[in-house]
């Protein structure tokens, strides 16, 4: 078995040799051997990479220049494997004859080595043969997505026309980026670096189509046969595909890209963490972008699976505007006799706080609770579902529906139907304030930037990075430093005199740079706020990119600490709104949702 | 100083708060630094990086001056052909530098970050992507960056391209170093010079070129002599010198003005008294505002960089007779090029040279390359008994390094590097 993991790898000429050749496609728990042999800062697809590919057997693995993390791996496994046909190919970075010519005998090259490597042999007749047998079986998918397209075009005139405009587009470009609408679904195209599964099952859980995916992992093989001048033709095809953002062609992904873009209800882009390439296109492209766009970060490990969920189910959210939930529509509402109050209640289990909010019908807030959460979410789920029916003087039968929220949405085992905390936290800031346009949520282990629109319907939203720093966690590892209690780090910092500048945002870092403070009698108040402005400043620029748009709300338990909440409006130069109870913002969106599906429901039944 | 660390402040705060209106408060900058080196000597330095620093001050505040006098390029471009035509060439390892000497590369680095570049994007792109898109940097004419060592080029360079309309030529550097690439590039670097003829209206004088490279030559011969005489003497710098010399070896060279520098520089060196104490070879950027790292490198007797990779990353002799396939062969040779062996190699072959007590190499954020091949170089350099660091920080951003960090473990190694002598 021969590994290879990019598009450009001429995959046909080791099966033309009788190889069984497999892209590679990571998906690990850990990087123990890629952080010690390489470095934690590389890539997180090389390191995934390179823990398979020390794990796996593979009798040959081809690689290609493709980044500055590749080329390291290439020299580690090469270390490592000495045994194993290790392979680096340089594919040029232009495309025109001069790249052309020289990729062809960088491949003869790689032949004879592989040749000599084997045992085998390789031949052009034989090469032909696979790629026409591919190049069959190519156009037989093709015809299928071909009769997909047709069918789209008998709804929906809008999409109908964009739709086949874009069509005819592809068909130009060639076969290898087929776009294919489904009518009554939810459409959406995938862009950026080489996306694993994950992206696809989640969106195929919620029924939503894969209209387009532009990624290196998304694209079909471009086949080109010249028989009588095989190799450079198939050269040709290879090199000329939809261009990767190392190759000078990739100034003309645009076109392609706000084609397609234009037929779909909106697109996700992809990028892997610790590679850079591709932020590049997503700047260029977030700016005016047509149709909503979700920025998705993930590292290739199996444990992010999480966060991939709630920010893609936000995002699908976001684009059906309203029609949310996961489980509601096959539920019924509880019955309750006639002229009796409604209640319902919505959870949101957060990390450090789960909170709760009873509302009736009439979306008066009847009772609300915050406790801590424990180690297990589904324990302190139980203590607050009586805590706040205790305070509203109601039973559990008396709640007609129930919606969760936050982190451990999908742990609370009495909710009928779950909501991602950032639609949540959208209706809840709506309900308080109608004039809110962005919000910033800085909770126990992430902090969030939530754009809306005048309806209070998430136009957008941007989270932070797998990490605790600007956030509750961040602020309570401060608080332990200084020894003072965490509610005190505010206060403290409004009576600072001296501007202390803490200039590590990564928890550890800081925590140790205040020990210095400390160590060199720096008021606690200062550095307190030092700490402040930290988070502020990182805060700034997540609402930032979201676009900075008044009123803004600030909600979360940082909001709670007038030291952070001060910092920030120096920042923004603004106000910011801040309700009677910041923690319970997503909550209250939670049994706002609830209420929604009551009355759906009950339309229906009518 | 006092004076000069107001300015900073005061450019600073006016730059964030009107990003297009901070450039003419930064030339002035760099043109008032440039008469402070001039005229006040920094007490300690040797006169040599004294001249250096001056002569780089110099470079970059002439070509901002004259803004259609220069273009941009990776520290990898041939200057040597834009020298031809003319024009000066700032890289942007070089601009990112002296901006974040007015402490402004947080506000561009955010910025960029704002804009939706990567955090973990190399922090030189990202204060450079950050100066140009806020409006402080004008933007030149043209731009000529190398696939060399790094993917933010060809990245950056197309982004501020698309944004600005600054046309640019990529050089592709194919990794393999043989005659077919060699052939591949040279063809490159003359479609460059025809494209930059026609779009600039300016014209290169082949005769020149050669007389450039014989001067590069005899620079190259010159600077391994001074590499010799570092061994032996005790030449006072900083460790802003050791990029201050990347600058000039990159954007000068080929240049009389820096090969009578270097020149200077030998006989200089041969006035100052002999080192007895720990020699350093630096492997990659060096972190020039580290507090730790410049109380042990600056103008320290008892420890000494003797030599960066970022200096000497080719020796090869250039065939002034076939000027395009000379500079080809040049960026082939580049230790930046290919493997990581290769590189260790070369590492390798330095230091059975110069015979340094210890290498460190510092992994800088976001830079896959080096840190990906970190570890590798640590083995080789074992495997000749050569101790090695290796130092995690951020050769520009101060928020990714911690310097308490840092500290502790060079203090170890020099600790380690003095028992194992004694």
């Amino acid at each position: 078995m021969i590994g290879y993991i990019c598009k450009y790898t001429p995959v046909e000429v080791f099966e033309a040799m009788g190889e069984e050749v497999r892209r590679i496609e990571p998906e690990v728990t850990s990087f123990n051997q890629a952080d010690t042999l390489m470095h934690p800062n590389i890539c997180s697809f090389a390191k995934g990479l390179l823990e398979d590919a020390l794990e796996q057997h593979y009798d040959g693995i081809i690689l290609t220049t493709c980044c500055d993390s590749i080329r390291r791996v290439y020299d580690v496994l090469k270390e490592k494997l000495p045994d194993t046909f290790v392979y680096i190919l340089d594919i040029p970075r232009i495309t025109k004859d001069a790249g052309i010519g020289l990729y062809e005998k960088r491949i003869r090259r790689m032949i004879q080595e592989y040749e000599t490597y084997s045992g085998k042999q390789f031949e052009e007749e034989r090469l032909l043969e696979v790629l026409r047998e591919k190049r069959g079986m190519k156009a037989a998918e093709a015809s299928g997505t071909e009769a997909s397209g047709t069918e789209t075009s008998r709804t929906g005139a809008n999409r109908m026309a964009a739709g086949s405009e874009a069509n005819r587009q592809a068909s130009n470009t060639s076969m290898e980026a087929p776009l294919s609408l489904q009518p009554d679904h939810l459409n959406v195209g995938i862009l950026g670096a080489r996306a694993n599964e994950s992206i696809r099952r989640i969106l195929e859980k919620h029924h939503v189509n894969v209209a387009f995916d532009l990624t290196c992992t998304g694209l079909k093989r471009k086949l080109l046969i010249e028989e009588d001048n095989l190799l450079p033709g198939y050269v040709r095809g290879l090199l000329t595909q939809f261009p990767c953002m190392r190759m000078e062609a990739a100034a003309g992904r645009d076109q392609l890209i706000q084609t397609y873009a234009g037929s779909v209800d909106g697109v996700i882009y992809h990028t892997v963490q610790f590679c850079d390439n591709y932020s590049y296109e997503y700047a260029w492209l977030k700016e005016g972008f047509q149709k909503p766009l979700l920025l998705l970060e993930t590292d290739h490990t199996r444990q992010s699976y999480g966060q991939i969920l709630t920010r893609v189910e936000a995002f699908l959210e976001s684009l059906q505007n309203g029609e949310t939930g996961s489980a509601g529509k096959r539920k019924k509402i509880r019955e309750r006799r006639e002229n009796d109050t409604m209640y319902v209640l919505g959870v949101d289990s957060g990390s450090t706080s789960t909170n709760a909010v009873i509302m009736d019908q009439d979306r008066k807030i009847r009772a609300f609770s915050v406790v801590r959460t424990g180690a297990k979410s589904g324990e302190s789920a139980e203590r607050i579902l009586k805590e706040v029916l205790d305070k509203a003087g109601l039973k559990r039968e008396d709640l007609t529906w129930i919606v969760s929220t936050g982190y451990g949405r999908v742990s609370i085992p009495y909710a009928d139907e779950n909501v991602t905390e950032i639609s949540c936290h959208g209706r809840g800031a709506h309900y308080f304030n109608p004039k809110i346009r962005t919000i910033l949520d800085i909770g126990g282990q992430d902090s969030k930037a939530i754009k809306l629109d005048e309806r209070g319907e998430v136009t957008d939203f941007v989270m932070n990075d797998k990490c605790a720093a600007g956030t509750g966690r961040f602020l309570e590892a401060i608080a332990r430093t200084l020894e003072i209690d965490i509610s005190q780090v505010g206060p403290a910092a409004l009576t600072s005199t001296e501007e202390i500048e803490i200039t590590s945002m990564c928890t550890v870092f800081a925590e140790s740079e205040v020990i210095s403070l400390i160590a060199n009698n720096k008021e606690k108040g200062d550095i307190a706020n030092g700490i402040c402005r930290a988070i502020a400043n990182k805060a700034y620029s997540l609402m930032k990119r979201v676009g900075l748009e008044p009123d803004y709300m600030m909600t979360g338990g940082v909001a709670k600490n007038p030291g952070v909440v001060r910092a920030v409006e120096d920042k923004l130069q603004a106000r910011l709104y801040i309700c009677p109870e910041p923690e319970i913002v997503g909550a209250v969106g939670a049994a706002l949702y609830a209420l929604d599906c009551c009355h759906s429901q009950a339309e229906h039944m009518v | 100083m006092k004076i000069a660390d107001q300015y900073i402040q005061y450019v600073k705060n006016k730059t964030e708060a009107e990003p297009e209106k901070g450039w003419d408060k930064i030339l002035l900058g760099f043109q008032l630094n440039r008469l402070r080196t001039h005229f006040l000597p920094k007490p300690g330095l040797s006169k040599g990086y004294q001249r250096l620093e001056d002569m780089m001050m110099g470079l970059v505040a002439r070509s901002l001056r004259d803004g259609d006098s220069y273009v941009w390029g990776n520290i990898f471009a041939p200057s040597e052909i834009m020298h031809n035509m003319g024009l000066n060439t700032l890289s942007i390892e070089c601009l990112a530098c002296y901006l974040s000497g007015f402490h402004l590369e947080d506000f561009f680095i955010d910025f960029s970050q704002s804009i939706g570049l990567a955090p973990t994007l190399c922090s030189y792109h990202k204060t450079f992507v950050g100066a140009v898109e806020s409006g402080v940097i004008p933007t030149p004419a043209y731009a000529v960056t190398t696939s060399l060592s790094c993917d933010g080029n060809l990245n950056t360079f197309r982004f501020l391209e698309k944004k600005n309309q600054v046309p640019f030529t990529l050089l592709d550097v194919p990794y393999h170093d043989d005659e077919e690439s060699v052939d591949y590039l040279a063809e490159q670097l003359k479609a460059m010079v025809q494209e930059m003829e026609d779009h600039l209206g300016r014209k290169l004088d082949l005769d020149k070129l050669k007389e450039s490279l014989r001067i590069e030559n005899e620079t190259k011969k010159e600077l391994i002599r001074f590499y010799h005489l570092a061994q032996k003497h005790y030449y006072p710098g900083q460790i802003i010198s050791q990029l201050y010399l990347m600058m000039g070896t990159h954007l000068l060279i080929g240049t009389r003005e820096f090969l009578e520098l270097v020149q200077f520089m030998n006989q200089d060196i041969q006035t100052y008294p002999e080192f007895t104490g720990k020699r350093l070879l630096w492997v990659h950027l060096l972190p020039f505002y580290q507090e730790s790292l410049n109380q042990y490198f600056s103008c320290n007797e008892k420890y000494q960089i003797l030599a960066t990779d970022i200096v000497l990353d080719t020796a090869k002799e250039l065939d002034e007779s076939d000027p395009f396939r000379a500079l080809a062969e040049k960026l082939l040779d580049n230790v930046f090029n290919g493997s990581y062996r290769r590189k260790a190699e070369i590492i390798g072959a330095i230091a059975d040279d110069l015979k340094p007590d210890g290498v460190i190499h510092f992994c800088h954020w976001g830079c896959k390359q080096a840190d990906g091949g970190s570890v590798l170089l640590k083995e080789a350099m074992k495997e000749r008994n050569i101790p090695m660091l290796i130092l995690d920080g951020d050769g520009i951003d101060k928020r990714n390094s911690h310097d308490g960090q840092i500290k502790t473990r060079l203090e170890a190694f020099l600790e380690m590097i003095e028992e194992d002598k004694a």
